[in-house]
């Protein structure tokens, strides 16, 4: 059996589709069969972001009301062949489908692969208790703002209402600069509000909006650095040890010398 | 709108005066004609022809019953996908392709094929 891991946020915006897009890249590169799956009925994005828009048949409210098979609705990514993504309906809203519904669904798609990961909507509505409703295991997304913390927060109680299980925190869009002069919270900061296990640290990058924007996810580029954060924090999902990497610029070669001389 | 059994011609056209945006649906068992602009994420199904007196980026499916005689124009035709009767079609991955004068799609020797609008009347 596979594992069923919600990405979800509270806040809206803060790279919960890039997020799944990203590690279920990693992980298919990694070898892993994955799929990919849309909870944001009404509003979907994670097509777009994959590229694979406009192979869209058949989508997950098709499936759950029995108008095609699960297989005839999963989409084969255009580079792995182990990667699969199940659309969400765009004509649709959160209410077509229920929390029992999408339990059952996820189920059957954990016979298949070892890896379903779920993209959550924004909120902590129907389309939230919908999207965590097969969910083992969470990976809630924030931003170093104190309103995507609060949020954060909000939804890592309501998961553990849920039980669902250690929720790990991925920090999204930190920028260095702005964490050494003080004016942005860091990895410390926000573990000791939220209690949780960091899984990783994503660096701001403006890679991320060319690689959404040709549907292209960013890991499987090697120059991005929100790629590369991005492919740390899969390995360490899917189970291995992984370092954390020092993501301040200050304490590097550079750092050291520029204090050395008083520089900063 | 539901008579989805009945032939495409004993249902006329619906006219559509304005633009479907993403997320938005039109489904009619005859022919739909669109005064406007169809976005990507907007969808049209219809039992005959579909005719968008714009730009044409949504998907639509024309002939949905199995018409093969279906076909779809667009003053400027670029749909995420295009369906006829029971085939499905797409553009090809990686090209931005961008018509500059309008087109016709249609089944021809059991493929959709697109050409300029007028010319395949020639054909």
């Amino acid at each position: 059996m596979g594992e069923v891991i919600v990405i979800t946020s509270g806040k809206g915006g803060v790279g919960k589709t890039t997020t799944t897009a990203n590690l279920g890249t990693a992980m298919a590169l990694m070898g892993h069969k994955v799929v990919l799956v849309d909870t944001d009925i009404g509003l979907r994005n994670l097509d777009v972001v994959m590229g694979l828009e406009n192979r869209i048949v058949y989508d997950l409210v098709d499936v759950v009301h029995g108008r095609c098979r699960l297989k005839q609705a999963l989409i084969k990514d255009k580079r792995f062949d182990d990667l699969y993504l199940l659309p969400a309906a765009q004509t649709k809203d959160k209410t077509a489908v229920t929390p029992p519904q999408m339990a059952e669904l996820c189920q059957e798609l954990a016979t298949e692969h070892e890896f379903v990961l779920i993209d959550c909507p924004a909120g902590i509505e129907q389309g939230f208790k919908n999207a965590i409703a097969g969910a083992e295991k969470a990976v809630v997304v924030t931003t170093p703002e104190v309103a995507a913390v609060r949020d954060a927060d909000r939804v890592i109680g309501l998961l553990e209402a849920a039980e669902v299980s250690n929720p790990g925190i991925i920090i999204n869009r930190l920028r260095s600069q702005m964490v050494k002069k003080g004016d942005m919270m860091d990895m410390e900061d926000i573990m000791d509000i939220l209690a949780v296990e960091v899984m990783g640290v994503v660096p701001e990058d403006e890679y991320i909006i060319v690689s959404t924007n040709r549907g292209e996810p960013a890991v499987l580029d090697r120059n991005s650095r929100a790629g590369q954060a991005f492919y740390r924090i899969a390995r360490r999902l899917a189970g291995e040890s992984v370092p954390m990497v020092e993501l301040a610029s200050g304490n590097g070669f550079m750092g050291r010398l520029r204090r050395l001389i008083g520089l900063s | 709108m539901d008579a989805l059994n009945s032939s495409p011609e004993d249902m006329g056209a619906v006219l559509v005066e304005r633009t479907l945006r993403s997320g938005q649906s039109v489904s009619y068992a005859g022919h739909v004609v669109v005064l406007g602009d169809v976005h990507p994420g907007a969808e049209i199904v219809a039992g005959g022809n579909i005719l968008v007196l714009g730009t044409l980026q949504g998907t639509v499916h024309a002939g949905v019953g199995g018409n093969e005689a279906a076909v779809v124009v667009a003053f400027r035709l670029r749909p995420s996908q295009l369906r006829i009767a029971h085939h499905i079609t797409r553009p090809p991955d990686g090209q931005e392709f961008v018509p500059e004068e309008p087109e016709i799609a249609r089944v021809k020797n059991g493929m959709v094929i697109i050409e300029k609008f007028g010319q395949h009347r020639e054909g």
